[in-house]
C-alpha cells in the first residue's frame, strides 16, 4: 500500500496533466501545411536531432523547402529513405509543373 | 507576513538575489536567446509565464496533496512531470498565437523545462515553508528578475556585437566576461536591506 499510493497518485497528477495538454492541442491547434505532415510520418520521428534540425518536424520542414537532404536523416532505414526520396521528387516535379502552367 | 515583508521579498527576488546573477540558475537560456532584444524579451515573458504557474501548481499540489498523504520525497518528480507538462502547453499556445516569437525561442522554448530556475523556484518554494502570498510574490518577481537581466544584457550585446572585440574573445567568451561585470554589479545591491 505505501508503494501503491505514491504510484497511483503520481499516475493521476499524469493523466490529468495529460488530458489537459490534449485540450490545450486542440483548442490551439494550428493548420500547417499537410505536405509537412506526409513528410514528417516517413521520417523515423526518433527526435533524435542527428540531422541538425530540433526535431523530425522540423527536418520535414527542411526537406519540403530543400534546405536539407534527406541523407542527413541517420537513423531512417534503406527502404523508408528510397520511399521517402520518391516521395520528395513526385511532389517537387508537381510543383515544377502546376508553376510552368 | 506583512505588506512591507511582502514588498522586501519582492526586492529582494528580484535585484538582491537575482535569478541568474547571485543564485546561477538559467543560465542556458541566458547565454542562448539574449543576441536580439526581441527574443530575449519573448523568453523572459515566457519563462514569467511558466514560473508563475508552475509556482503556483507546484506549492497548491504539495500543500493539498502530497503534504496530507506523506509523499513530501515524491516532490522533485512531480514537480518535473508539472513543469514539462505546462511547458508543452506553453509552446502549443505560443505556436497558435505568436508564430514569430515560436519561430525566434526556437529550440530554447522547449528547452525551458530543463530551466533549472523553474524546478528551483518551486523547490524553494517548499524549503522556505513560504505561505500564498508570498509564494505568489517569489515565483513573481524571480522571474521578473530573470525578464530584467535578460533584457539588459540583450541589450549590451547587440551594442558589443559592433564593438571592436579582440579576435580571442569575440562571441561567448566576451558575453561570459560582460555577464560577470553585470553579476558584480548586482552583487553590490547586497547592502540595500
Amino acid at each position: 500500500m505505501d508503494i501503491l499510493l505514491p504510484a497511483l497518485v503520481l499516475g493521476a497528477i499524469g493523466f490529468v496533466l495529460g488530458l489537459l495538454i490534449n485540450l490545450v492541442s486542440k483548442y490551439f491547434h494550428v493548420e500547417e501545411d499537410s505536405r509537412i505532415e506526409t513528410i514528417e510520418a516517413m521520417l523515423p520521428k526518433y527526435n533524435c536531432g542527428a540531422c541538425g534540425y530540433a526535431g523530425c518536424h522540423d527536418m520535414a520542414i527542411g526537406l519540403l523547402n530543400k534546405k536539407a537532404m534527406v541523407n542527413q536523416c541517420k537513423p531512417i532505414k534503406q527502404e523508408a529513405k528510397e520511399a521517402l526520396m520518391a516521395h520528395l521528387d513526385e511532389l517537387f516535379k508537381a510543383e515544377k509543373t502546376s508553376t510552368n502552367n | 507576513m506583512s505588506i512591507s515583508g511582502l514588498i522586501s521579498l519582492a526586492f529582494t527576488a528580484m535585484i538582491i538575489e537575482n535569478v541568474i546573477l547571485n543564485q546561477f540558475l538559467g543560465i542556458c537560456p541566458f547565454l542562448g536567446v539574449s543576441k536580439k532584444r526581441s527574443s530575449a524579451v519573448g523568453m523572459g515573458v515566457a519563462v514569467v509565464a511558466v514560473i508563475l504557474l508552475s509556482g503556483i501548481i507546484t506549492w497548491s499540489l504539495y500543500r493539498f496533496v502530497l503534504s496530507p498523504l506523506k509523499m513530501e520525497y515524491m516532490q522533485t518528480i512531480v514537480f518535473i512531470l508539472v513543469i514539462a507538462a505546462l511547458v508543452q502547453m506553453v509552446e502549443l499556445i505560443l505556436k497558435k498565437t505568436s508564430p514569430a516569437l515560436y519561430k525566434a525561442l526556437g529550440i530554447y522554448l522547449p528547452l525551458i523545462t530543463t530551466n533549472c530556475a523553474v524546478l528551483g523556484v518551486a523547490l524553494i518554494n517548499i524549503r522556505k515553508d513560504y505561505n500564498f502570498a508570498e509564494m505568489i510574490v517569489f515565483s513573481l518577481f524571480i522571474p521578473l528578475g530573470f525578464l530584467l537581466v535578460i533584457t539588459i544584457f540583450s541589450m549590451l550585446r547587440e551594442k558589443i556585437d559592433t564593438a571592436p572585440v579582440p579576435k580571442a574573445f569575440k562571441g561567448t567568451p566576451i558575453a561570459l566576461i560582460t555577464a560577470a561585470i553585470l553579476a558584480m554589479i548586482f552583487s553590490r545591491f547586497g547592502g540595500l536591506i
